[in-house]
């Protein structure tokens, strides 16, 4: 007979978030909620009304994590409104920050995920924090490469954590020579770093691949090969950067995207009947507490061509360089692979920019209305940002983040895995959670149906 | 300039109201004209897992926090707190990792003074825009602070606390 079993809250990924999870008599998932409970904020009605210069400032004060993401998606979003072509160094610029962001948010899911995994040849769980060898000396490559993704963040973007240098029409300066030569060293000296990093945590993965079971909660959990496996699609826009409405190619295309009420995917009401206080953090919700994943999902579940999808790391990987393996292990070393490639897309980019050419376009429309969008491939998958703008006002904005697009991906990737490693496969999504959380649901004649839940 | 001698980080999201306190500061402090051993960081919501990969030990001496920190006083009260004030829990981001215990962890070797100004109204998780008056009126004080805290004198004869 199936047990209901919750995680709640679920730890080491950013926001707050929970697992409902029907299992069977062996402790194997039947079913897999994965719900955002950050309360819903309404950012998008914040918008309406404000200048076009000012929105992407306010979209990235959404998530600390990737405002560098929101910042650009945001602006270009406003840009392809009005239909704003930018000269190519700033668009070079922006490539610059994008790889510095995705550098040091990788590492930074390291440092996240390094616990659940085993240190080859033991049965010790890895410590990020821990003084003692090798270990410590991952944690110090980890510490330089976000330092450097953060160093040549704030001098292509003008600041190390809210970037200022963005604008509608381009970027507010440009970096001098001498600046453009310090990105360089770093980027090359980040490139070795990048690779050993790499290289380190693709064994650690293969590793944990290679093992019969996990220890969580003093109990040794099997660890089914097929973890985190799902039969959805996969949603990229670029390898690296992204792309827009203005693009003569777009890679998204808004007319195959549905978003959905979250009560036409999530369970019911249900009572938790198992219970494990030995589960870290606290233990699992106590026994008798009633669970409704319809009504506490705090995201709408956005759909393409029809169906949830996956986006991220692999999404990339898969769609633009063959990759194929599945599961959370296949997930991760995608995200590894992205190492070096943030890396020489930063150098490629930072030998083609001219510190003498211009950043800013000679002339900015003021919008007359008409929707653009422009997707941004942030760390954690694809970010869509939609707005109308006229006479440089703010008449309609949407934000479509990453996670948001993964809750209902990842719920059914948890189906067949042991309800103890569902935080493994959760944290295999790099989740963020506080941005995913928008609620503009939208019925089948388009008209908003949960307007309530954003007011 | 990876590694300055001062960092002055203004924490907190503009997105709730007084909650933009800290970031307000650093858009005034950034008018000013600071030694080149001063770095002014709005670090807003990316306070633990980004400010801390900004400092070096063996460089960074000095860090000053401005926050909003609820210290039962009259709204756009400022006051000086050192690590050992902040009760647990009670500094966090809005992602709620909490800033304490890393601030704990390296008050030994960088001196750190947080300047909290007491909030009127912080509307997380509802998002609304501007400082309330009272807060707002702190902004100069604040700054007089800050300044006088790294040891710049501008010249300025007001007492600030």
């Amino acid at each position: 007979m199936s047990k209901v079993v919750e995680i709640s809250p679920t730890t080491r990924h950013e926001g707050h978030s929970k697992l409902v999870l029907k299992v069977n008599d062996a402790g194997i998932i039947e079913t897999g909620n994965w719900c955002s409970i950050t309360p819903v904020r309404g950012v998008e009605r914040l918008a309406v009304g404000k200048s076009m210069e000012q929105v992407p400032k306010i979209a990235s004060r959404v998530c600390g994590i990737c405002p560098i993401a929101h910042t650009l998606a945001g602006i270009e979003s406003m840009e392809a409104s009005i239909k704003c072509e930018i000269p190519r160094d700033a668009h070079l610029l922006r490539v610059i920050l994008q790889c510095a962001n995705r550098l040091h948010s990788h590492a930074l899911h390291n440092i996240l995920t390094l616990p659940d995994m085993y240190l080859p040849g033991t049965d010790m769980k890895i410590n990020p924090f821990s003084p003692e060898e090798p270990v410590r000396r991952v944690a110090k490559r980890l510490q330089r490469i976000r330092e450097i993704g953060q160093t040549i963040g704030e001098i292509a973007g003008g600041e190390a954590i809210h970037p200022s240098n963005p604008r509608v029409g381009g970027m507010y300066k440009a970096c001098s020579p001498r600046a453009k030569t310090k990105m360089y060293d770093l980027a090359k000296e980040g490139l070795v770093l990048a690779h050993a990093q790499m290289e380190f945590m693709i064994a650690i993965l293969r590793n944990y691949q290679k093992r019969d079971w996990a220890e969580v909660g003093g109990a040794k959990i099997a660890i089914p090969k097929d973890l985190g496996y799902h039969s959805q699609g996969y949603l990229a826009t670029d390898p690296v950067y992204g792309s827009s409405s203005l693009d003569e190619c777009p890679t998204w295309d808004y007319s195959r995207f549905k978003e959905s009420r979250p009560w036409d995917w999530y369970m019911g009401e249900m009572e938790v009947s198992l219970e494990d206080p030995k589960y870290p953090v606290g233990g699992t919700t106590k026994m008798g507490t009633k669970v409704n994943p319809q009504m506490e999902a705090c995201t709408g579940v956005p759909c393409y061509d029809g169906a949830p999808v996956e986006v991220g790391p692999r999404a990339r990987m898969v769609k633009f360089k063959n990759f194929d393996e599945k599961g959370t292990i296949g997930q991760q070393v995608a995200r590894q692979m992205e190492y070096p490639d943030c890396l020489t897309a930063m150098i490629s980019a930072i030998d083609e920019y001219n510190p003498a050419a211009k950043v800013v376009a000679d002339y900015i429309p003021q919008g007359d209305g008409s929707m653009g969008w422009a997707a941004n491939e942030a760390p954690r998958g694809t970010d869509v940002h939609l707005a109308k703008v006229k006479d440089g006002r703010v008449q309609w904005y949407s934000m479509l983040v990453p996670t948001t697009w993964n809750f209902a991906t990842c719920s059914a990737a948890l189906t067949g895995a042991p309800w103890q490693l569902a935080e493994v496969v959760v944290r295999g999504y790099d989740p963020c959670v506080s941005c995913a959380t928008h609620m503009i649901v939208i019925d089948e004649d388009n008209r908003i149906v949960a307007q309530k839940l954003i007011q | 300039m990876l590694y300055p001698e001062i960092v002055i980080a203004g924490c907190g999201n503009p997105l709730f109201a007084d909650d933009g306190f800290g970031p307000a500061v650093v858009e005034e402090l950034q008018k000013l004209t600071l030694p080149d051993n001063v770095k002014v960081v709005d670090a807003g919501l990316g306070g633990p897992h980004f400010v801390f990969t900004l400092l070096d030990p063996d460089v960074t001496k000095k860090l000053v926090i401005v926050d909003i920190a609820d210290f039962g006083a009259e709204p756009g009260s400022i006051t000086k707190l050192r690590v050992e004030d902040l009760p647990p829990g009670s500094y966090r981001d809005a992602h709620s990792w909490d800033l304490t215990e890393p601030l704990h962890r390296i008050k030994d070797q960088v001196e750190i003074t947080v300047i909290g100004c007491q909030p009127k109204l912080v509307t997380d998780p509802d998002m609304e825009i501007g400082l309330s008056d009272e807060v707002l009126n702190a902004i100069p004080k604040t700054v007089r602070i800050v300044l006088e805290t790294i040891g710049v004198d501008y010249g300025t004869t007001i007492k600030c606390l």
